[in-house]
């Protein structure tokens, strides 16, 4: 039991390392503010790399913050838990492509889209 | 100020929950020698996730989406595993009170000793990283704003204010039922888990079928109302579920629901054994 636990804490901890991005200037800020009823994304494209999105919630609702592929289904990034008047961050690597932003206000719907692109630079 | 609370109180009844239950399980069996273990795996757990959420707020990486859905996942999966083996732990420690040897109750218990510090940190620390994320975030927001702060902080005091009151009850009732109705009520919190563990994955694409909604009734039972806060937070309910999640909550809570009540069953008197349940309460100390 004790060496499959083990097993079990190192597959978490390699993921936890593998997971880890810069947070360093590498990466592109995108500014977001949701409230109950607007989802404000500050970029409407951004570099392909590591994307982070600032949600702050000015809302009066709990809010979430997705960003899905083009098709609307899959989920690229999400962040959870942004309680009103918290900023969270949600970092992503995104490849090129089309995706979907949303927020969800309430924690429930379909949420607030708008479409977002992921773009080559060099 | 009254959402940040109702965040706080979710994340701390899932956590709570589960230690309250076991602590009351040790008292009620006079195991009570046994609590440091609890409180260590508790303990480490909050440690582990506080250092973490601040390396990962204030440090200079941060943690993918898919990361943190896995980690959440794989840890409430483990969880679930813990917490069954926990469930069965205790109705046979509970058997060995009632009559048997008094060796082989302390065979079980040492046995369990280790197992108690991995089940208090793993029901704490599964989301104790989201947990200590939001906190972090708050106190980070607490320069322009202590609200946020404030209605965490009430929020999970609350939880512990709750989880003292489950843990009161549960030492009131008698030994027999209290065996019954905590084994059954933990792995319904178990199956829960469960299914909100294989959420994260299906998030976080390693499972298939997040689009594959078994049922949404997020319109009867808001996520964000206080009554969808206490559901989430004691029984992992999700108002809109997959049909994965579905079928694997089923999965779970019919086998071993049933193996659980045959396993409590034979420890009522049976006619024309001579059993002794006057003696049980006695037989703890």
């Amino acid at each position: 039991m004790t060496r499959r636990t083990l097993l079990a804490a190192l597959a978490v901890m390699s993921l936890a390392v593998s997971g880890c991005t810069s947070n360093g200037d590498a990466t592109t800020t995108v500014e977001v503010v949701s409230t109950d009823k607007e989802c404000r994304v500050a970029a409407t494209q951004a570099p392909v790399g590591t994307i982070t999105f600032d949600v702050r919630n000015d809302g009066n609702d709990v809010t979430e913050f997705y960003l899905y592929d083009e098709d609307g289904a899959k989920v690229v990034g999400e962040v959870e838990n942004i309680g009103p008047g918290v900023t969270r961050s949600m970092v992503v690597e995104a490849v090129v492509g089309s995706y979907e932003t949303a927020c969800k206000p309430g924690m429930a719907g379909d949420g607030i889209r708008a479409a977002f692109e992921v773009v080559d630079t060099g | 100020m009254f959402s940040n609370f109702l965040i706080g109180l979710r994340e701390g009844l899932e956590a709570v929950l589960v230690v309250s239950i076991l602590v009351a399980y040790l008292v009620k069996s006079g195991r009570g020698d046994q609590l440091t273990r609890v409180w260590t795996g508790a303990g480490i757990a909050v440690a582990v996730s506080l250092a973490t959420g601040a390396l990962l707020t204030f440090g200079p990486r941060g943690l993918t989406f898919e990361a943190q859905e896995a980690i959440g996942g794989f840890l409430s999966l483990l969880a679930v595993g813990f917490i069954t083996w926990m469930i069965f732990w205790m109705a046979r420690t509970a058997r060995n009170l009632k009559g048997e040897l008094e060796e082989q109750a302390g065979l079980a218990i040492s046995a369990g000793k280790w197992g108690l510090v991995l089940v208090a940190a793993l029901a704490v620390g599964r989301e104790g990283l989201e947990t200590a994320l939001f906190l972090w975030t708050a106190t980070k927001a607490a320069g322009s704003t202590l609200e946020p702060l404030v209605g965490a902080f009430f929020g999970l005091a609350t939880a512990v204010i709750l989880g003292l009151l489950i843990h009161r009850g549960a030492v009131r009732i008698d030994l027999r039922r209290f065996f019954s109705v905590t084994g059954a009520l933990l792995i319904i919190v178990a199956a829960g888990v469960l299914s909100y563990g294989i959420h994260d994955l299906q998030e976080a694409g390693i499972l298939p079928g997040l689009g594959a909604v078994a049922f949404d009734v997020s319109g009867a039972i808001p996520p964000s109302s206080w009554y969808g806060t206490l559901l989430k937070g004691t029984i992992n309910f999700s108002p809109r579920s997959t049909w994965l999640e579905t079928v694997t909550w089923l999965a779970y809570t019919i086998p071993v629901l049933t193996a659980f009540i045959r396993k409590v069953r034979p420890t009522r008197p049976v006619p024309g054994r001579s059993a002794v349940p006057a003696a049980t309460s006695g037989a703890a100390r």
